[in-house]
């Protein structure tokens, strides 16, 4: 009898022990402080960011603790938190919003705008319209990557062009390059002038939104197979005649981050680069003579760049909703936004206009200048928000297959818009449906 | 023998027993309740739905097999990637172990340092593994290129290009031959008896005869159990895919969990994911009945 209550008493035991595990350790504190989570994206370099500091030390009402994920996780982490009904109070991400706002992962931020008087003209254009998703604003701008034209004025003197000239017209890149390419004796590239598809930011889709493409018509009918679009993959497809296609693969697998990037190795002359190029180039090739300039368009059409931001939003069941909106309206002050970006090794582009236009942080230095100017232009990298990484796969997909002229542009483009309308279909069905079942939408639930 | 009087008598405890056991083993039944069972329930639930984890599932019927079936190209696509793949990697993969476990099979002297050598690379493996192949891989200055390119020889584009992307693949996979599998087959090897092959000896018969009359069949249902799970692990390829290529150039590398993993993590679309992840489980078995049913022709127990 002893013997069997011990057995089954040492179970009992053994599986509280382990249930314990499964336990989350709540911390309490009883000091009267709103102590809230936030949780923000990270490379290699785990650091608190600066608004997290600046913001605990001014003020003793709310403390803001932060937490680091990894790149890659942050997304599934992310989505489990909100789905685990006790998410972070202040989440960190990079575009799109609509991702998450569609899905009503947010809480939404109009009523409290309002409430404040806050105002929203502090941000640059471009990046205020990516926030707001049926009419309502999900997120505040953090920080933006802008873009410009770089190119090398050291191999622009060796191939005998004006080193003050840069291109201004996609011709004139056309015929640069061809002066700034050079082979070894085994007819192989040791350097090309411009490469269409290497880099961030396509070439086709800023060619695109020059030519004045929408891509996206009321919302609902995607309108990649126009004219506009056939005419900036044409011009990519085109670029190869002077190339052979293979050859550029090839010359491209050479490249890599940092010291190895093809522009900062200066094995390509001419580039569209965001921002981070500035210190990058510092950091890995001290010596590089630079250029940065507006980028380049299509004879008489207004030229075009993207944006594509880091926001920061309340995901949907925090709890501490007006202490979240503290700290984020505190991380977009102008002053904390000049502030952070002086702390910083690397530029942090300002979401705040106000702070990106300020003396401080342009410093005299042309090249910023130039990224400041070109945010005017900026497009929004959130094509077809519904269908966010479907659009980009297939668009990238179809130009592969043209530029192998597996297809022609029209119908490569034409099976991509099928799929993505198909898509957009189904996503604002399901969308449709579950309005007509939850109720989200207002700060009340 | 006392053990044996003692487990006879208690009959009328057999069910406080059986209780107790259970108890010892719920654990695992729980975990496997909650996290084994309950997922693959809900995951063929959720195939009939439209659902995007953060909102409610949208009930729509088959929908989503028929638009898999019917008209999804990367379906069809990732599906013939994914055999080309299997097809071309697991006879590759088991003649390669087999050969080395013949090798080093042989009495030779050290042959446990050669053993210990070809063993050494199956270590490493997963993302680690990719990240190293994309290296040797790399068309410019990727060890295989550059040391073919001595010979007078340019080297293809390894993974840059559509129609070398999968045996690149397949290539990197056999950097593991000498892994766990080979083991197992050496194990094998070693308990075929000797006397069989002095039969063949005192027939005439040369090392090639050995090789198919005698350790062939003796070893075919190791042989038989690792072509099914080599089968089963080349049609769930992912890492590499995911960490080397993307699923490029042209599509090429697109394999059936990478397209299953974009549809589920990078567009939310988990009904869409759930459905095919269960067609890969009707495929898997479908492969795997047929493989059973050839195997009557080759495999001796």
């Amino acid at each position: 009898m002893w013997n069997k209550i011990k057995t089954i008493g040492g179970i009992i035991l053994i599986s509280a022990l382990l249930l314990a595990l499964f336990i989350p350790s709540s911390k309490e504190n009883n000091d009267g402080k709103i102590y809230i989570r936030y949780w923000y994206v990270t490379g290699a370099k785990e650091q608190i960011p600066y608004h997290v500091k600046k913001f605990n030390e001014i003020q003793n009402r709310i403390v803001v603790e932060p937490t680091a994920l990894p790149w890659n996780e942050h997304e599934k982490k992310i989505l489990t938190a909100i789905l685990s009904e006790d998410p972070p109070d202040v989440i960190n991400l990079v575009t799109p919003v609509a991702k998450w706002a569609s899905r009503m992962a947010l809480t939404p931020l109009d009523e409290l705008i309002k409430k404040d008087s806050f105002d929203t003209s502090i941000f640059f254009p471009a990046l205020w319209n990516e926030m707001n998703w049926q009419k309502k604003i999900f997120a505040l701008p953090l920080y933006s990557n802008s873009y410009a034209f770089f190119y090398n004025k050291k191999l622009f003197r060796e191939a005998g062009l004006n080193p003050e000239k840069p291109p201004s017209t996609w011709q004139e890149v056309k015929d640069f390059a061809k002066e700034l390419t050079g082979r070894n004796s085994q007819n192989r590239f040791t350097q090309m002038g411009f490469i269409p598809q290497y880099g961030n930011l396509q070439t086709s889709i800023l060619m695109a939104w020059q030519l004045g493409a929408d891509f996206l018509l009321n919302d609902k009918k995607v309108d990649i197979n126009n004219p506009m679009v056939i005419e900036a993959v044409t011009w990519e497809v085109n670029y190869y005649d002077d190339y052979s296609l293979k050859e550029v693969s090839s010359f491209m697998a050479g490249f890599g981050y940092a010291d190895q990037h093809g522009f900062i190795s200066e094995k390509v002359a001419m580039m569209v680069l965001d921002n981070t190029f500035i210190d990058q180039i510092k950091l890995y090739n001290p010596n590089l003579d630079y250029g940065v300039s507006v980028i380049p368009t299509f004879d008489g059409y207004e030229t075009a760049s993207s944006s594509g931001s880091w926001w920061a939003a309340i995901p949907r069941g925090s709890k501490n909703i007006d202490a979240a909106w503290e700290f984020l309206k505190f991380a977009v002050q102008e002053e904390t936004q000049l502030e952070e970006s002086a702390s910083q090794q690397e530029i942090l582009f300002p979401a705040n206009q106000l702070a990106a236009n300020d003396p401080s942080f342009i410093k005299g230095n042309e090249k910023i200048k130039t990224l400041v100017d070109m945010m005017e232009y900026a497009h929004s990298p959130t094509i077809v928000p519904l269908v966010h990484d479907i659009f980009w796969r297939e668009f990238l997909s179809a130009r592969e297959k043209t530029l192998h002229k597996i297809q022609k542009p029209e119908d490569a483009l034409k099976q991509a818009e099928d799929v993505i309308q198909n898509q957009l279909d189904q996503a604002i069905e399901y969308d449709t449906y579950v309005r007509s079942k939850m109720n989200f939408g207002s700060l009340s639930d | 023998m006392n053990t044996f009087i003692e487990n006879k008598k208690p009959k009328a405890n057999y069910g406080k027993q059986t209780f107790t056991g259970y108890l010892f083993a719920s654990p695992w039944i729980i975990g496997f309740l909650i996290f084994g069972l309950y997922p693959i329930g809900i995951s063929f639930y959720y195939s009939l739905c439209q659902y995007d984890v953060l909102r409610i599932p949208q009930f729509i019927g088959l929908r989503n097999y028929e638009q898999l079936l019917f008209s999804d190209n990367y379906f069809w696509l990732s599906i013939w990637n994914t055999l080309f793949y299997t097809a071309l990697r697991v006879p590759l993969c088991i003649a390669g172990s087999l050969l080395l476990a013949v090798l080093v099979n042989n009495a030779v002297r050290g042959v446990k340092i050669f053993r210990t050598i070809y063993f050494i690379p199956s270590i490493v493996t997963g993302v680690v593994l990719s990240a190293l192949w994309l290296w040797i891989l790399n068309p410019q200055y990727g060890l295989i290129n550059s040391s073919i390119a001595y010979l007078g020889v340019q080297g293809p584009l390894w993974l840059l290009d559509p129609d070398w992307s999968k045996p690149s693949m397949v290539l990197m996979s056999l950097w593991s031959i000498g892994g766990g599998r080979m083991l197992v087959f050496l194990a094998a090897l070693q308990g075929i008896p000797q006397h069989l092959y002095e039969v063949v000896e005192m027939d005439g018969g040369g090392w090639w005869a050995k090789f198919k009359n005698v350790t062939v069949p003796m070893i075919s249902p190791v042989i038989f159990l690792w072509t099914i799970l080599e089968v089963i692990f080349s049609l769930q390829v992912f890492v590499e895919a995911y960490v080397m290529t993307k699923g490029g150039p042209l599509n090429s590398t697109l394999f059936y969990n990478l397209y299953l993993y974009n549809r589920a993590f990078e567009d939310f679309d988990m009904g869409y994911a759930s459905a095919l992840a269960w067609l890969l489980l009707l495929i898997t078995l479908g492969i795997t009945a047929l493989q059973f049913r050839l195997s009557k022709k080759w495999v001796h127990y």
